[in-house]
């Protein structure tokens, strides 16, 4: 990690190099140079990425110093901040335990993070060679076997290391359990005969004790409470031994697990090879295809042989059932499952339809709101009323109303219409989708609905006065000065609304169990694998990123529609 | 009967219990291409003359006439120059004359459009800079952008509320002259609110004080015979402006003095107390 210092003197350097250079060109390529630097900054300052800025005035050599102190400020200080932040996390993640296994720390993250890509990945191969024709198929056949002739002495040999070092860790572990484990014998033994030697003397007192005698009878109670409470100390140390032997066969063995991470590694490509040699051969596509068509030959020419007509009847009843299979099997798919990255796409595609759901019926709305007070009258006690009801009650609510809509959905119209559909069909729309769309489009269309009618309502007295003076009917009023001059804060309301959506769908589909994040999140919580919960922290920064992609959009939409200068979004 | 008229106009706002009446039995009569300057202190109901004229409020009393119609809605046919520009900042230098002609012309061809907005930009001297946007602009250019906004309706009469009063004083006389200029090549019906009797004695034909308000009413009207065209630099020395200058100055102060007796004093009686020192005891 560079410190600031080092920084500034390398591109102190660099800046001297550049100084002598820059002065020597013809003042035309400066000047073109200047332009193009500007409408950089004028990009930067759009996106709103204005930490960028000063790397860009560097590079030009425009004070020096100046744009060493901002970056710094706006660079350096924020990366120093993560560098904390993750040494932190590696350092506090391990001392917590849970029933899923330690929390896990930013290396284990970093490694979900690839396990994620990877499955991803080699799903989409999976994919490409279940649909793979002959030439390539052959090629690619041979391609997998060699690598799966290179992996299975890999394999047996990691294997042969896990349990080399299972055995030695074992015996290490025994090592340092067996004399506790030997004490706990002895001491369980010396307390078990202390305990009989003390019932004994109780018992004899007892025969001798005078029950009459008050004060013999309390000095008998308290005898015996004391064995008792002897006894349970004894049981407490006892224990506390065990659990101490039980601490260190648990104790984590970073040599068993890094062994035991390479193994899984190398099981799970290899895993992968089988299967990929398997779709590649009897699973793909074309080889049932071309196997199935040779059976339907053999049954035809099975067909001219028969004379009878029952027979020829069976026969051709086989030949039928064959040429459906074949239709079918022309048709079917890979079965691919949902990796995390598709279910991203499919999630932000619900935030989007959620979001033109909710602006759409906010805008009109917002405008009517804001264009009659007495309009606003009527409709405040439902924005006032719907606006803090939470995403868990609506879904739901949507979910029954879709159902009610969509009994059936795999022969409703619309359905099939969607999925037929180029690009949307690739979604899968269903209704729980529908369901998490308009779940999103309820919750997030206030922030739109309330800056539209704010932002009609303080429309500047002096444009009324244009439009009242130049006398633009009321079409004309709506459409070319107060839509126009509300739409910075319509474009604010809508950059709420995105994020609300965006964080409301995760909600949505984690219990509807619509395909997206949410529901990555949720059978990660459920399956409980020993990289779940890395996973689960991989989606936290995925959803961000996310999160942060859709808000600069949206900024930019902002900064395109406003028109005075004011720097009205951070 | 005048080209354009104030009859006997009383204004007030707000509710009965606590009313505040701006302008109070008003009459102004405007000949066709005259230049009136309406002057008077700030706060005594010059823009609401011009709202007035334009049409932007309806009189509580009395009648606004022009040749002879009464006229209580806005039209294009009062043109407006507001004080504060009121340009739409969305749209370019042309986009807002476009839409001002537009709606006026709505028959016009678009090529002639074209060169009609044109001819309006040149005449504010706003050349090249067609597509910048209003933020874009300097405070004069802004105000000359609002002025070709209102000249391009074609209005019949041109009401200017303190057109130049947001202006630095070196913008505001090279507007002046402009302003002069551009009605000496297309005389109209002018009325001009300022509040600075240089400004009014330079371009107007007719000065008309407002008496301060509340109640405010047009008061004594001073004809400006100067010839044309006037010259600043020269005017300045020349006995008849300098006259008729402190003729105007005094009259204003004069009525304000009146003003300022005749309004009831609301200040409060505060008791004759001094503060007690502690510290010494």
């Amino acid at each position: 990690m560079p410190t600031p210092t080092d920084t500034v003197s390398s591109s102190e350097t660099e800046v001297k190099t550049d100084a002598p250079s820059e002065g020597v060109e013809e003042p035309v390529k400066q000047g073109r140079g200047k332009a193009v630097k500007y409408a950089i900054i004028k990009c930067i300052d759009f996106t709103g990425l204005t930490f960028l800025t000063p790397i860009v005035r560097l590079c030009t050599g425009e004070e020096v110093d100046k744009q060493l102190k901002k970056i710094g400020q706006y660079i350096v200080v924020p990366a120093l901040a993560i560098v904390v932040f993750l040494l932190t996390w590696s350092w506090i993640a391990p001392k917590h335990k849970t029933k899923s296994g330690e929390v896990p720390t930013p290396t284990v993250v970093w490694d979900a993070a690839q396990n994620i890509w990877t499955f991803h990945e080699r799903e989409g191969f999976k994919e490409a060679a279940y649909n793979l024709d002959n030439p390539r198929r052959e090629a690619f056949l041979q391609a997998v076997d060699k690598r799966i002739a290179v992996l299975k002495p890999v394999e047996q040999q990691v294997n042969a290391v896990v349990e080399q070092v299972r055995l030695d860790s074992e015996s290490a572990v025994a090592r340092e359990v067996d004399p506790i484990v030997k004490e706990h014998e002895e001491l369980k033994a010396k307390f078990a005969a202390d305990a009989a030697v003390r019932e004994k003397t109780l018992a004899d007192k007892a025969k001798l004790l005078d029950a009459t005698d008050e004060q013999a009878r309390a000095e008998y109670f308290a005898a015996v409470r004391e064995h008792l409470d002897q006894s349970e100390v004894e049981e407490e140390e006892l224990s506390l031994l065990l659990a101490e032997a039980d601490e260190i066969r648990r104790g984590s063995n970073s040599e068993l697990k890094a062994a035991l991470a390479t193994q899984t590694k190398v099981a799970e490509e290899m895993q992968y090879l089988r299967k990929m040699k398997d779709l590649l051969s009897r699973a793909n596509r074309n080889v049932r295809l071309a196997s199935a068509e040779d059976q339907l030959r053999l049954q035809e020419a099975t067909f001219l042989e028969k004379t009878s007509p029952e027979d020829r009847y069976l026969q051709a009843r086989g030949i039928a059932s064959s040429q459906q299979r074949i239709d079918r099997m022309a048709e079917a798919e890979y079965a691919k499952p949902w990796t995390l990255p598709m279910q991203v796409y499919r999630s932000v595609a619900c935030v989007f339809c959620g979001f033109l759901l909710g602006t759409i019926i906010a805008v009109p709305i917002g405008v009517l709101c804001g264009l009659s007070s007495t309009f606003m009258a009527a409709m405040t006690p439902f924005i006032a009323l719907f606006k803090p009801v939470s995403p868990i009650v609506w879904l739901p609510i949507a979910l029954i109303v879709v159902g009610g809509f969509i009994p059936d959905p795999d022969k409703h119209w619309l359905i099939t219409l969607l999925a037929e559909l180029p690009l949307i069909g690739w979604f899968k729309i269903n209704p729980a989708f529908m369901a998490c769309a308009i779940t999103v489009a309820l919750c997030s269309l206030w922030a739109t609905m309330v800056n539209t009618a704010f932002g009609v309502a303080s429309i500047d007295k002096d444009h009324l006065n244009v439009a009242a003076v130049l006398r633009l009917g009321f079409w004309d009023r709506l459409t070319k000065i107060i839509i126009p001059s509300a739409l910075p804060l319509i474009f604010a309301g809508m950059r709420i609304s995105l994020g609300v959506g965006w964080m409301v769908l995760i909600a949505a589909e984690l219990l509807s169990s619509s395909e997206g994040i949410g529901k990555y999140v949720w059978d990660q919580f459920n399956n409980g694998g020993s990289d779940s919960f890395a996973k689960m922290i991989v989606v936290v920064f995925v959803v961000g990123f996310v999160g942060l992609i859709l808000d600069r959009i949206m900024i930019v939409f902002q900064r395109l529609v406003s028109f005075d200068e004011s720097p009205s979004v951070v | 009967m005048s080209f354009l008229e104030i009859d006997n106009v009383c204004l007030g706002y707000g509710p009965p219990s606590h009313r505040y009446e701006v302008l109070e039995n008003t009459n102004l009569s405007v000949e066709e291409n005259e230049f009136i300057a309406i002057i008077g202190f700030s706060g005594s109901g010059k823009s609401t003359v011009i709202s007035l004229l334009a049409g932007l409020v309806s009189p509580d009393q009395g009648e606004i006439r022009l040749k002879g119609k009464t006229a209580h809605e806005p039209g294009p046919d009062r043109g407006v120059v507001f004080q504060n520009y009121s340009l739409l900042p969305w749209l370019s230098v042309y986009g807002n004359i476009d839409l001002a002609v537009r709606q006026v012309f709505p028959e016009m061809p678009r090529s002639e459009k074209r060169d009609y907005i044109q001819r309006y930009i040149d005449l504010v001297s706003l050349t090249n800079s067609e597509w910048k946007k209003p933020h874009e602009l300097s405070g004069g250019m802004r105000q000359r952008l609002s002025l070709a906004r209102t000249l391009s309706m074609q209005p019949e009469v041109l009401l200017l509320d303190e057109p130049l009063s947001a202006l630095d004083a070196l913008t505001r006389a090279v507007l002046q002259d402009e302003i002069i200029r551009i009605w000496e090549e297309d005389r109209r019906t002018v009325v001009m609110v300022t509040n600075d009797v240089d400004e009014a004695v330079l371009m107007a034909d007719r000065i008309v004080a407002l008496t301060p308000g509340p109640k405010a009413t047009l008061g004594r009207s001073f004809p400006v015979e100067l010839s044309r065209p006037r010259d600043r630099a020269t005017l300045n020395f020349n006995p008849e402006f300098k006259q008729l200058r402190n003729e105007v100055t005094n009259y204003l102060m004069t009525i304000n003095q009146e003003a300022k007796e005749l309004r009831v004093s609301d200040e409060l009686v505060l008791p004759d107390i001094q503060p007690i020192e502690f510290s010494a005891a």
